[in-house]
Protein backbone atom coordinates (compact mmCIF):
# COMPACT_ATOMS: atom_id res chain seq x y z
CA UNK A 1 0.00 0.00 0.00
CA UNK A 2 1.28 3.43 -1.03
CA UNK A 3 0.26 6.11 1.59
CA UNK A 4 1.26 9.32 1.18
CA UNK A 5 1.45 12.16 4.11
CA UNK A 6 1.09 16.30 3.70
CA UNK A 7 2.81 17.96 6.30
CA UNK A 8 5.68 17.04 8.63
CA UNK A 9 4.46 18.71 11.68
CA UNK A 10 2.60 16.93 14.77
CA UNK A 11 0.12 14.98 13.00
CA UNK A 12 2.07 14.14 9.67
CA UNK A 13 4.78 12.64 11.68
CA UNK A 14 3.14 10.81 14.42
CA UNK A 15 0.88 9.20 11.10
CA UNK A 16 4.01 8.30 9.48
CA UNK A 17 5.81 6.81 12.65
CA UNK A 18 2.27 5.03 13.47
CA UNK A 19 2.23 3.41 9.78
CA UNK A 20 5.85 2.07 10.20
CA UNK A 21 5.33 0.71 13.54
CA UNK A 22 1.89 -1.04 12.81
CA UNK A 23 2.63 -2.19 8.81
CA UNK A 24 5.82 -1.17 8.34
CA UNK A 25 6.31 -2.54 3.97
CA UNK A 26 3.43 0.45 3.56
CA UNK A 27 5.19 2.60 1.22
CA UNK A 28 4.72 6.11 3.06
CA UNK A 29 6.01 9.43 1.30
CA UNK A 30 5.61 12.49 3.27
CA UNK A 31 5.69 15.76 1.40
CA UNK A 32 6.29 19.28 3.28
CA UNK A 33 6.78 22.67 2.65
CA UNK A 34 9.05 22.78 5.43
CA UNK A 35 13.22 21.60 4.74
CA UNK A 36 13.73 20.71 8.26
CA UNK A 37 11.31 18.78 11.07
CA UNK A 38 10.77 21.14 13.08
CA UNK A 39 8.28 21.75 16.67
CA UNK A 40 6.88 25.27 16.25
CA UNK A 41 6.44 25.19 19.88
CA UNK A 42 9.92 25.62 20.63
CA UNK A 43 10.48 28.13 18.07
CA UNK A 44 11.11 30.82 20.39
CA UNK A 45 14.48 28.62 21.37
CA UNK A 46 15.47 28.85 18.36
CA UNK A 47 15.08 32.80 17.68
CA UNK A 48 16.85 33.42 21.14
CA UNK A 49 19.80 31.61 20.46
CA UNK A 50 19.22 29.02 23.03
CA UNK A 51 19.13 25.85 20.10
CA UNK A 52 20.27 25.66 16.40
CA UNK A 53 17.39 24.19 14.13
CA UNK A 54 18.66 20.45 15.16
CA UNK A 55 17.80 21.59 18.76
CA UNK A 56 14.60 21.90 18.10
CA UNK A 57 13.55 19.14 15.73
CA UNK A 58 11.52 16.60 17.01
CA UNK A 59 12.80 13.58 15.67
CA UNK A 60 15.79 12.48 15.61
CA UNK A 61 18.22 13.20 12.25
CA UNK A 62 17.74 9.98 10.70
CA UNK A 63 14.01 9.66 10.79
CA UNK A 64 13.13 9.44 7.59
CA UNK A 65 16.14 7.17 6.79
CA UNK A 66 15.89 4.86 9.58
CA UNK A 67 12.12 4.03 9.10
CA UNK A 68 12.48 3.80 5.34
CA UNK A 69 9.78 6.67 4.55
CA UNK A 70 10.38 8.95 1.50
CA UNK A 71 10.50 12.66 2.32
CA UNK A 72 9.82 15.32 -0.60
CA UNK A 73 11.20 18.25 1.39
CA UNK A 74 10.75 21.92 0.11
CA UNK A 75 7.78 21.10 -1.81
CA UNK A 76 4.09 21.90 -1.87
CA UNK A 77 1.26 19.99 -3.00
CA UNK A 78 -0.76 22.13 -5.46
CA UNK A 79 -3.48 19.96 -6.79
CA UNK A 80 -5.20 17.00 -5.33
CA UNK A 81 -7.19 14.86 -7.99
CA UNK A 82 -9.40 12.40 -6.23
CA UNK A 83 -10.41 10.12 -9.24
CA UNK A 84 -7.36 9.58 -9.91
CA UNK A 85 -5.89 9.71 -6.42
CA UNK A 86 -2.52 11.80 -7.06
CA UNK A 87 -1.16 14.74 -5.92
CA UNK A 88 0.78 17.15 -7.96
CA UNK A 89 3.26 19.22 -6.30
CA UNK A 90 5.04 22.46 -7.03
CA UNK A 91 7.90 21.07 -8.97
CA UNK A 92 5.70 19.43 -11.66
CA UNK A 93 5.57 15.95 -9.80
CA UNK A 94 2.65 13.93 -10.05
CA UNK A 95 2.51 11.01 -7.32
CA UNK A 96 -0.05 8.43 -6.77
CA UNK A 97 -1.60 6.87 -3.53
CA UNK A 98 -3.80 4.45 -2.19
CA UNK A 99 -4.72 6.37 1.08
CA UNK A 100 -3.53 10.28 1.76
CA UNK A 101 -3.06 11.90 5.06
CA UNK A 102 -3.55 16.07 4.29
CA UNK A 103 -1.81 17.29 7.41
CA UNK A 104 -0.90 20.93 6.13
CA UNK A 105 -1.63 22.39 9.58
CA UNK A 106 -2.33 26.27 9.79
CA UNK A 107 -0.85 29.87 8.18
CA UNK A 108 -1.04 32.62 10.49
CA UNK A 109 -3.31 35.51 9.53
CA UNK A 110 -2.73 38.98 8.76
CA UNK A 111 -5.46 41.63 9.78
CA UNK A 112 -6.53 44.20 7.10
CA UNK A 113 -5.07 46.72 8.97
CA UNK A 114 -3.65 49.50 6.58
CA UNK A 115 -0.18 49.04 6.05
CA UNK A 116 -0.02 45.95 8.10
CA UNK A 117 -0.41 44.03 4.77
CA UNK A 118 2.09 45.72 3.03
CA UNK A 119 4.74 46.25 4.93
CA UNK A 120 7.53 44.20 3.86
CA UNK A 121 8.76 43.71 7.73
CA UNK A 122 6.55 42.00 9.42
CA UNK A 123 6.67 38.57 9.94
CA UNK A 124 4.48 35.71 11.54
CA UNK A 125 5.73 33.00 14.27
CA UNK A 126 4.88 29.88 12.83
CA UNK A 127 7.11 28.25 11.34
CA UNK A 128 10.94 27.61 11.26
CA UNK A 129 10.98 30.13 7.74
CA UNK A 130 9.34 32.85 9.85
CA UNK A 131 11.70 32.77 12.92
CA UNK A 132 14.77 32.81 10.08
CA UNK A 133 13.57 35.83 9.03
CA UNK A 134 12.99 37.52 11.80
CA UNK A 135 16.29 36.17 12.86
CA UNK A 136 18.20 37.98 10.30
CA UNK A 137 16.04 40.91 11.32
CA UNK A 138 17.82 41.11 14.75
CA UNK A 139 20.89 41.69 13.25
CA UNK A 140 20.22 45.10 12.52
CA UNK A 141 16.69 45.93 14.24
CA UNK A 142 16.16 47.89 17.41
CA UNK A 143 12.68 48.39 18.21
CA UNK A 144 10.23 44.50 17.95
CA UNK A 145 6.77 45.57 18.18
CA UNK A 146 4.65 42.57 18.86
CA UNK A 147 1.12 42.01 17.81
CA UNK A 148 -0.86 40.08 19.93
CA UNK A 149 -0.22 38.36 23.55
CA UNK A 150 -1.78 35.55 23.37
CA UNK A 151 1.22 32.11 23.69
CA UNK A 152 2.71 32.70 20.32
CA UNK A 153 3.10 36.44 20.96
CA UNK A 154 4.59 35.52 24.19
CA UNK A 155 6.78 33.53 22.76
CA UNK A 156 8.13 35.78 20.47
CA UNK A 157 8.36 38.43 22.62
CA UNK A 158 10.65 36.21 25.05
CA UNK A 159 13.22 35.65 22.08
CA UNK A 160 13.14 38.93 20.97
CA UNK A 161 13.76 40.19 24.42
CA UNK A 162 17.11 37.44 24.47
CA UNK A 163 18.55 39.02 21.34
CA UNK A 164 17.95 42.27 23.49
CA UNK A 165 15.56 44.29 21.09
CA UNK A 166 12.96 46.83 22.66
CA UNK A 167 9.94 44.91 22.66
CA UNK A 168 6.38 46.45 23.26
CA UNK A 169 3.78 43.73 23.05
CA UNK A 170 0.03 45.15 21.97
CA UNK A 171 -3.02 43.76 22.69
CA UNK A 172 -6.53 44.18 22.62
CA UNK A 173 -7.79 42.18 25.68
CA UNK A 174 -7.15 43.71 29.25
CA UNK A 175 -4.37 41.37 30.03
CA UNK A 176 -1.91 39.05 28.07
CA UNK A 177 -2.17 35.39 27.33
CA UNK A 178 -6.11 35.91 27.54
CA UNK A 179 -7.36 32.29 26.17
CA UNK A 180 -5.22 30.31 28.93
CA UNK A 181 -4.73 33.14 31.59
CA UNK A 182 -7.54 35.37 33.71
CA UNK A 183 -6.44 38.93 34.43
CA UNK A 184 -4.50 37.66 38.01
CA UNK A 185 -3.18 34.49 36.65
CA UNK A 186 -1.73 36.78 33.74
CA UNK A 187 -0.13 39.91 36.07
CA UNK A 188 2.89 37.93 37.23
CA UNK A 189 3.66 36.86 33.58
CA UNK A 190 3.52 40.76 32.68
CA UNK A 191 5.76 41.69 35.32
CA UNK A 192 8.44 39.40 34.30
CA UNK A 193 8.09 40.41 31.01
CA UNK A 194 8.84 43.67 31.99
CA UNK A 195 11.35 43.54 33.96
CA UNK A 196 12.98 41.91 31.21
CA UNK A 197 12.70 44.91 29.31
CA UNK A 198 9.14 44.54 27.51
CA UNK A 199 6.55 47.50 27.57
CA UNK A 200 2.53 46.38 26.96
CA UNK A 201 -0.18 48.13 25.57
CA UNK A 202 -3.04 46.80 26.59
CA UNK A 203 -6.45 47.10 25.80
CA UNK A 204 -5.18 48.48 22.32
CA UNK A 205 -5.87 48.26 19.12
CA UNK A 206 -3.79 49.03 15.98
CA UNK A 207 -5.16 51.10 13.31
CA UNK A 208 -2.38 51.38 10.79
CA UNK A 209 1.00 51.12 10.04
CA UNK A 210 3.05 53.65 8.20
CA UNK A 211 5.25 52.64 5.77
CA UNK A 212 8.66 54.43 4.54
CA UNK A 213 9.61 55.02 1.20
CA UNK A 214 11.04 51.43 0.90
CA UNK A 215 7.84 49.82 1.96
CA UNK A 216 8.92 48.71 5.60
CA UNK A 217 6.77 49.64 8.50
CA UNK A 218 8.35 52.40 10.60
CA UNK A 219 5.37 53.20 12.77
CA UNK A 220 2.53 51.49 14.33
CA UNK A 221 -0.47 53.79 14.81
CA UNK A 222 -2.86 53.00 17.68
CA UNK A 223 -6.33 53.15 18.10
CA UNK A 224 -5.77 55.73 21.60
CA UNK A 225 -3.79 58.24 19.37
CA UNK A 226 -0.37 56.73 20.47
CA UNK A 227 2.23 55.75 17.81
CA UNK A 228 4.84 53.11 18.29
CA UNK A 229 8.41 53.28 16.64
CA UNK A 230 9.27 49.34 14.52
CA UNK A 231 12.31 48.40 12.79
CA UNK A 232 10.58 44.71 12.77
CA UNK A 233 6.99 43.75 13.42
CA UNK A 234 5.39 40.32 14.17
CA UNK A 235 1.89 39.56 13.57
CA UNK A 236 0.56 37.32 16.32
CA UNK A 237 -3.06 37.40 15.90
CA UNK A 238 -4.24 33.70 15.10
CA UNK A 239 -3.82 31.56 12.60
CA UNK A 240 -6.52 29.51 10.10
CA UNK A 241 -6.27 26.01 8.70
CA UNK A 242 -4.62 25.95 5.34
CA UNK A 243 -5.54 24.07 2.50
CA UNK A 244 -5.34 26.14 -0.80
CA UNK A 245 -4.52 22.97 -2.76
CA UNK A 246 -8.30 21.84 -2.28
CA UNK A 247 -9.79 24.18 -4.60
CA UNK A 248 -12.50 22.67 -6.68
CA UNK A 249 -11.51 19.15 -5.33
CA UNK A 250 -14.80 17.99 -3.94
CA UNK A 251 -13.61 17.78 -0.47
CA UNK A 252 -16.17 19.30 1.74
CA UNK A 253 -14.69 22.11 3.71
CA UNK A 254 -15.72 25.16 6.05
CA UNK A 255 -13.01 27.39 7.95
CA UNK A 256 -11.23 23.58 7.98
CA UNK A 257 -11.40 20.50 6.56
CA UNK A 258 -14.61 18.30 7.68
CA UNK A 259 -13.76 15.28 9.00
CA UNK A 260 -15.81 12.45 10.32
CA UNK A 261 -14.29 10.77 13.65
CA UNK A 262 -12.44 8.04 12.02
CA UNK A 263 -10.70 11.28 10.64
CA UNK A 264 -11.79 10.50 7.17
CA UNK A 265 -12.50 13.27 4.70
CA UNK A 266 -15.97 12.91 2.82
CA UNK A 267 -14.23 11.48 0.30
CA UNK A 268 -13.30 7.73 0.69
CA UNK A 269 -9.35 6.86 1.55
CA UNK A 270 -8.43 10.91 2.09
CA UNK A 271 -7.99 11.61 5.40
CA UNK A 272 -7.26 15.08 7.42
CA UNK A 273 -5.76 15.04 10.91
CA UNK A 274 -4.29 18.46 12.96
CA UNK A 275 -4.91 21.88 13.02
CA UNK A 276 -5.83 21.72 9.50
CA UNK A 277 -9.15 20.02 10.93
CA UNK A 278 -9.52 22.77 13.22
CA UNK A 279 -10.65 19.63 15.57
CA UNK A 280 -7.97 21.14 17.85
CA UNK A 281 -5.09 23.45 17.90
CA UNK A 282 -3.09 22.05 20.19
CA UNK A 283 0.31 19.55 19.87
CA UNK A 284 -0.91 16.48 21.61
CA UNK A 285 -4.56 16.37 20.09
CA UNK A 286 -2.41 16.96 16.65
CA UNK A 287 -0.21 13.73 17.62
CA UNK A 288 -3.58 11.66 18.85
CA UNK A 289 -5.17 12.73 15.49
CA UNK A 290 -1.95 11.52 13.16
CA UNK A 291 -1.89 7.97 15.31
CA UNK A 292 -6.01 7.52 14.93
CA UNK A 293 -5.51 8.58 10.94
CA UNK A 294 -2.58 6.57 10.73
CA UNK A 295 -4.62 2.96 12.19
CA UNK A 296 -7.66 4.09 10.27
CA UNK A 297 -5.56 4.77 6.72
CA UNK A 298 -4.58 0.77 7.37
CA UNK A 299 -7.96 -0.63 7.89
CA UNK A 300 -8.84 -0.75 11.49
CA UNK A 301 -11.42 1.76 12.40
CA UNK A 302 -10.63 3.70 15.43
CA UNK A 303 -12.49 7.02 16.64
CA UNK A 304 -11.07 10.07 17.82
CA UNK A 305 -13.12 11.27 20.42
CA UNK A 306 -10.41 13.45 22.36
CA UNK A 307 -12.64 16.37 21.60
CA UNK A 308 -11.52 18.58 24.63
CA UNK A 309 -8.77 21.09 23.11
CA UNK A 310 -8.96 24.27 25.53
CA UNK A 311 -5.54 23.34 27.70
CA UNK A 312 -2.13 24.52 27.37
CA UNK A 313 0.44 25.12 29.77
CA UNK A 314 2.65 28.17 30.22
CA UNK A 315 6.30 27.89 30.85
CA UNK A 316 7.79 31.90 31.33
CA UNK A 317 10.74 32.91 33.25
CA UNK A 318 10.15 29.45 35.35
CA UNK A 319 6.64 30.77 36.07
CA UNK A 320 3.81 27.76 34.89
CA UNK A 321 0.83 27.30 34.80
CA UNK A 322 -2.03 25.07 33.81
CA UNK A 323 -5.38 26.17 31.86
CA UNK A 324 -7.85 24.01 31.57
CA UNK A 325 -11.69 24.49 30.03
CA UNK A 326 -13.38 27.59 30.65
CA UNK A 327 -11.33 29.97 32.63
CA UNK A 328 -12.98 32.96 32.61
CA UNK A 329 -17.02 32.76 32.90
CA UNK A 330 -19.51 35.02 32.28
CA UNK A 331 -21.33 36.23 35.34
CA UNK A 332 -24.63 35.14 33.78
CA UNK A 333 -23.28 31.59 32.83
CA UNK A 334 -23.54 31.08 37.37
CA UNK A 335 -20.83 29.25 38.03
CA UNK A 336 -18.92 28.37 40.97
CA UNK A 337 -15.34 30.27 41.25
CA UNK A 338 -13.43 28.45 43.82
CA UNK A 339 -10.13 30.21 44.60
CA UNK A 340 -7.08 29.56 46.79
CA UNK A 341 -4.11 31.18 46.71
CA UNK A 342 -0.60 32.21 48.79
CA UNK A 343 2.36 33.79 47.95
CA UNK A 344 3.29 31.64 45.38
CA UNK A 345 1.00 30.26 44.08
CA UNK A 346 -2.97 30.38 42.63
CA UNK A 347 -5.78 28.03 42.25
CA UNK A 348 -9.10 28.63 40.46
CA UNK A 349 -11.33 25.77 39.68
CA UNK A 350 -15.03 26.91 38.02
CA UNK A 351 -17.58 24.79 38.54
CA UNK A 352 -20.99 24.04 38.45
CA UNK A 353 -23.26 21.28 39.83
CA UNK A 354 -20.49 19.13 41.18
CA UNK A 355 -18.90 19.16 37.72
CA UNK A 356 -15.35 21.14 36.54
CA UNK A 357 -15.40 23.33 33.78
CA UNK A 358 -12.43 25.06 33.95
CA UNK A 359 -8.87 25.54 35.96
CA UNK A 360 -6.25 27.83 36.16
CA UNK A 361 -3.21 26.35 38.27
CA UNK A 362 -0.30 28.32 38.73
CA UNK A 363 2.94 27.88 40.74
CA UNK A 364 3.24 24.29 41.02
CA UNK A 365 1.57 22.51 38.44
CA UNK A 366 3.16 19.07 39.74
CA UNK A 367 0.69 15.98 39.59
CA UNK A 368 -2.38 17.98 38.03
CA UNK A 369 -2.64 16.14 34.81
CA UNK A 370 -5.89 14.37 36.48
CA UNK A 371 -8.03 17.78 36.34
CA UNK A 372 -7.95 17.73 32.58
CA UNK A 373 -9.46 14.00 32.79
CA UNK A 374 -12.62 15.19 35.58
CA UNK A 375 -13.21 17.63 32.89
CA UNK A 376 -13.28 15.36 29.90
CA UNK A 377 -14.90 13.07 31.65
CA UNK A 378 -17.37 15.27 32.98
CA UNK A 379 -16.91 13.40 36.86
CA UNK A 380 -19.38 14.55 39.15
CA UNK A 381 -17.46 15.51 42.28
CA UNK A 382 -20.90 16.53 44.04
CA UNK A 383 -20.71 13.25 46.39
CA UNK A 384 -17.01 13.76 47.33
CA UNK A 385 -16.21 14.64 50.87
CA UNK A 386 -13.46 17.04 49.81
CA UNK A 387 -12.19 20.80 49.00
CA UNK A 388 -11.99 20.47 45.31
CA UNK A 389 -8.33 22.63 45.25
CA UNK A 390 -7.21 19.66 47.45
CA UNK A 391 -7.91 16.61 45.03
CA UNK A 392 -6.27 14.31 43.67
CA UNK A 393 -5.80 10.99 41.37
CA UNK A 394 -5.39 8.73 44.04
CA UNK A 395 -8.99 10.04 44.90
CA UNK A 396 -10.23 8.02 41.57
CA UNK A 397 -7.31 5.33 42.03
CA UNK A 398 -8.43 1.92 40.32
CA UNK A 399 -5.65 -0.48 39.27
CA UNK A 400 -6.42 -3.23 36.27
CA UNK A 401 -5.36 -6.63 38.22
CA UNK A 402 -4.56 -7.94 34.90
CA UNK A 403 -1.90 -5.46 33.46
CA UNK A 404 -1.15 -2.78 36.20
CA UNK A 405 -2.96 0.15 34.52
CA UNK A 406 -4.57 2.72 36.56
CA UNK A 407 -7.93 4.07 35.32
CA UNK A 408 -10.47 5.78 37.21
CA UNK A 409 -13.07 4.52 40.05
CA UNK A 410 -16.19 6.61 39.19
CA UNK B 1 6.19 -5.10 28.57
CA UNK B 2 7.40 -4.95 32.75
CA UNK B 3 5.34 -3.10 34.88
CA UNK B 4 6.26 -1.77 38.23
CA UNK B 5 3.42 -3.40 40.23
CA UNK B 6 1.89 -2.23 44.07
CA UNK B 7 0.27 -4.39 46.08
CA UNK B 8 -1.38 -1.69 47.63
CA UNK B 9 -3.37 -3.91 50.71
CA UNK B 10 0.93 -4.35 51.76
CA UNK B 11 1.60 -0.50 51.57
CA UNK B 12 1.73 0.49 55.19
CA UNK B 13 3.36 4.41 53.95
CA UNK B 14 6.48 3.96 55.34
CA UNK B 15 7.93 5.90 52.14
CA UNK B 16 10.76 3.91 51.75
CA UNK B 17 10.06 3.80 47.98
CA UNK B 18 10.03 7.56 48.40
CA UNK B 19 13.70 7.75 49.44
CA UNK B 20 15.30 5.09 47.76
CA UNK B 21 13.76 7.13 44.23
CA UNK B 22 15.38 10.23 45.34
CA UNK B 23 18.85 8.59 46.66
CA UNK B 24 18.83 7.00 43.43
CA UNK B 25 18.31 9.77 41.19
CA UNK B 26 21.08 11.90 43.60
CA UNK B 27 24.46 11.55 42.25
CA UNK B 28 26.37 9.41 44.76
CA UNK B 29 24.28 9.40 47.38
CA UNK B 30 22.97 5.96 49.32
CA UNK B 31 20.25 5.27 51.83
CA UNK B 32 22.07 6.92 54.59
CA UNK B 33 23.59 9.30 52.84
CA UNK B 34 20.67 11.03 50.58
CA UNK B 35 20.12 14.85 51.18
CA UNK B 36 16.08 14.61 51.84
CA UNK B 37 16.41 18.04 52.57
CA UNK B 38 17.79 19.79 48.93
CA UNK B 39 15.67 21.32 47.19
CA UNK B 40 16.21 18.70 44.01
CA UNK B 41 15.35 15.79 46.15
CA UNK B 42 11.80 14.77 44.43
CA UNK B 43 10.69 11.66 44.17
CA UNK B 44 9.20 9.97 40.63
CA UNK B 45 6.46 7.84 42.99
CA UNK B 46 4.00 9.00 45.55
CA UNK B 47 2.93 7.45 48.94
CA UNK B 48 -1.12 9.31 49.06
CA UNK B 49 -2.49 8.98 52.43
CA UNK B 50 -6.58 9.35 53.22
CA UNK B 51 -7.92 8.50 56.66
CA UNK B 52 -10.69 6.51 54.67
CA UNK B 53 -8.65 5.00 51.74
CA UNK B 54 -5.61 4.47 53.42
CA UNK B 55 -2.38 4.73 51.30
CA UNK B 56 -2.46 4.99 47.35
CA UNK B 57 0.68 3.77 45.58
CA UNK B 58 0.97 6.23 42.55
CA UNK B 59 3.88 4.41 40.84
CA UNK B 60 4.43 5.82 36.60
CA UNK B 61 3.06 3.12 34.75
CA UNK B 62 4.53 3.67 31.51
CA UNK B 63 1.23 3.23 30.12
CA UNK B 64 0.79 1.43 26.83
CA UNK B 65 -0.43 4.18 25.08
CA UNK B 66 1.57 6.79 27.16
CA UNK B 67 -0.04 10.37 26.83
CA UNK B 68 2.49 11.91 27.71
CA UNK B 69 4.33 10.87 24.80
CA UNK B 70 1.68 11.83 22.27
CA UNK B 71 1.91 15.73 24.00
CA UNK B 72 5.83 16.15 24.25
CA UNK B 73 6.70 18.96 21.78
CA UNK B 74 10.24 18.35 21.87
CA UNK B 75 10.55 14.70 21.36
CA UNK B 76 12.59 14.20 24.14
CA UNK B 77 9.98 11.35 25.53
CA UNK B 78 9.63 8.14 23.19
CA UNK B 79 7.69 4.68 23.85
CA UNK B 80 10.89 2.13 23.91
CA UNK B 81 9.31 -0.33 21.52
CA UNK B 82 11.43 -3.06 22.63
CA UNK B 83 11.39 -2.57 26.29
CA UNK B 84 7.89 -0.57 26.51
CA UNK B 85 8.89 1.94 28.86
CA UNK B 86 9.05 5.81 28.38
CA UNK B 87 12.25 7.06 27.94
CA UNK B 88 13.47 10.74 28.59
CA UNK B 89 15.90 12.87 27.44
CA UNK B 90 16.11 16.00 29.98
CA UNK B 91 18.60 17.44 27.31
CA UNK B 92 15.67 17.44 24.83
CA UNK B 93 13.44 18.63 26.89
CA UNK B 94 11.90 22.51 26.08
CA UNK B 95 9.98 22.32 29.73
CA UNK B 96 6.62 22.99 28.33
CA UNK B 97 5.27 21.20 30.39
CA UNK B 98 1.96 19.75 28.13
CA UNK B 99 3.18 16.43 29.75
CA UNK B 100 2.27 16.80 32.77
CA UNK B 101 -0.82 18.33 31.62
CA UNK B 102 -2.11 15.26 30.02
CA UNK B 103 -0.87 12.79 32.40
CA UNK B 104 -4.22 11.01 33.61
CA UNK B 105 -3.19 10.17 36.56
CA UNK B 106 -1.07 12.73 37.65
CA UNK B 107 2.52 11.02 37.79
CA UNK B 108 4.06 13.66 36.10
CA UNK B 109 5.50 16.84 37.53
CA UNK B 110 8.24 19.56 36.90
CA UNK B 111 11.53 19.82 38.97
CA UNK B 112 10.69 21.86 41.62
CA UNK B 113 14.15 23.63 41.36
CA UNK B 114 14.80 25.07 37.92
CA UNK B 115 11.67 24.75 35.92
CA UNK B 116 13.79 22.92 32.98
CA UNK B 117 12.92 19.24 33.23
CA UNK B 118 10.68 16.77 34.02
CA UNK B 119 10.31 14.33 37.22
CA UNK B 120 9.42 11.17 35.67
CA UNK B 121 10.38 7.30 36.45
CA UNK B 122 13.02 5.93 34.25
CA UNK B 123 12.95 2.37 35.71
CA UNK B 124 16.46 3.07 36.97
CA UNK B 125 17.41 1.86 33.42
CA UNK B 126 20.99 2.70 34.88
CA UNK B 127 20.68 0.24 37.78
CA UNK B 128 21.69 -3.31 37.13
CA UNK B 129 19.45 -4.71 39.89
CA UNK B 130 16.17 -2.99 38.38
CA UNK B 131 14.04 -0.58 40.35
CA UNK B 132 15.41 0.79 43.44
CA UNK B 133 11.91 1.35 44.77
CA UNK B 134 11.07 -2.13 44.49
CA UNK B 135 14.66 -3.25 46.37
CA UNK B 136 13.84 -0.70 49.22
CA UNK B 137 10.31 -2.23 50.37
CA UNK B 138 10.54 -4.28 53.42
CA UNK B 139 6.96 -5.34 52.48
CA UNK B 140 7.74 -6.53 49.23
CA UNK B 141 4.65 -4.46 48.41
CA UNK B 142 6.61 -3.54 45.17
CA UNK B 143 7.59 -6.21 42.23
CA UNK B 144 8.13 -5.87 38.75
CA UNK B 145 5.86 -8.20 36.96
CA UNK B 146 6.02 -9.00 32.78
CA UNK B 147 2.43 -7.83 31.42
CA UNK B 148 1.35 -8.01 28.36
CA UNK B 149 0.83 -5.19 25.81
Amino acid sequence: MKIIIIGASAAGISAARTIKEVEPNTQVTVISRDDCVHSRCMLHHFLGHERDEAGISFVDGHFFADNHITWLKNTAVVGLNTAAKAVTTDDGQELFFDKLLIATGASYFVPPIPGLREATNVYGFRDLKDARLLDAECETAKNAVVIGAGLVGMDAASALLKRGLKVTVIEMMDHTLGLQLDEKSARPYQQHFAAHGADFLLSEKVVAVDLDETGRGVTIQLASGKSIPADVIVIAAGVRPSFDFLDKTGIATEKAILVGDDLQTNVADIYAAGDVTGLSGIWPNAMKQGRIAAINMLGERLLYNDRFAIKNTVNFYGLTTLSLGNINPQPEENFDVIVREDHSSYRKIIMKDGHISGVIIQGDIGGTGFLQHLIKQQIDLSGLDKDVCDLEYSDFYAVDPENGEYHYAV
Amino acid sequence: MKRIIIDREQCDGCLNCNVACISAHQEGSNFYTVNLGSADSQSRNFIKFDPKTGYTPIFCRHCDEPECVLSCMSGAMQKDPVSGHVSYDEAKCAACYMCVMNCPFGVLTPDRQTRTKVIRCDFCEDQPDGPSCVRACPKQAIEVKEVSR
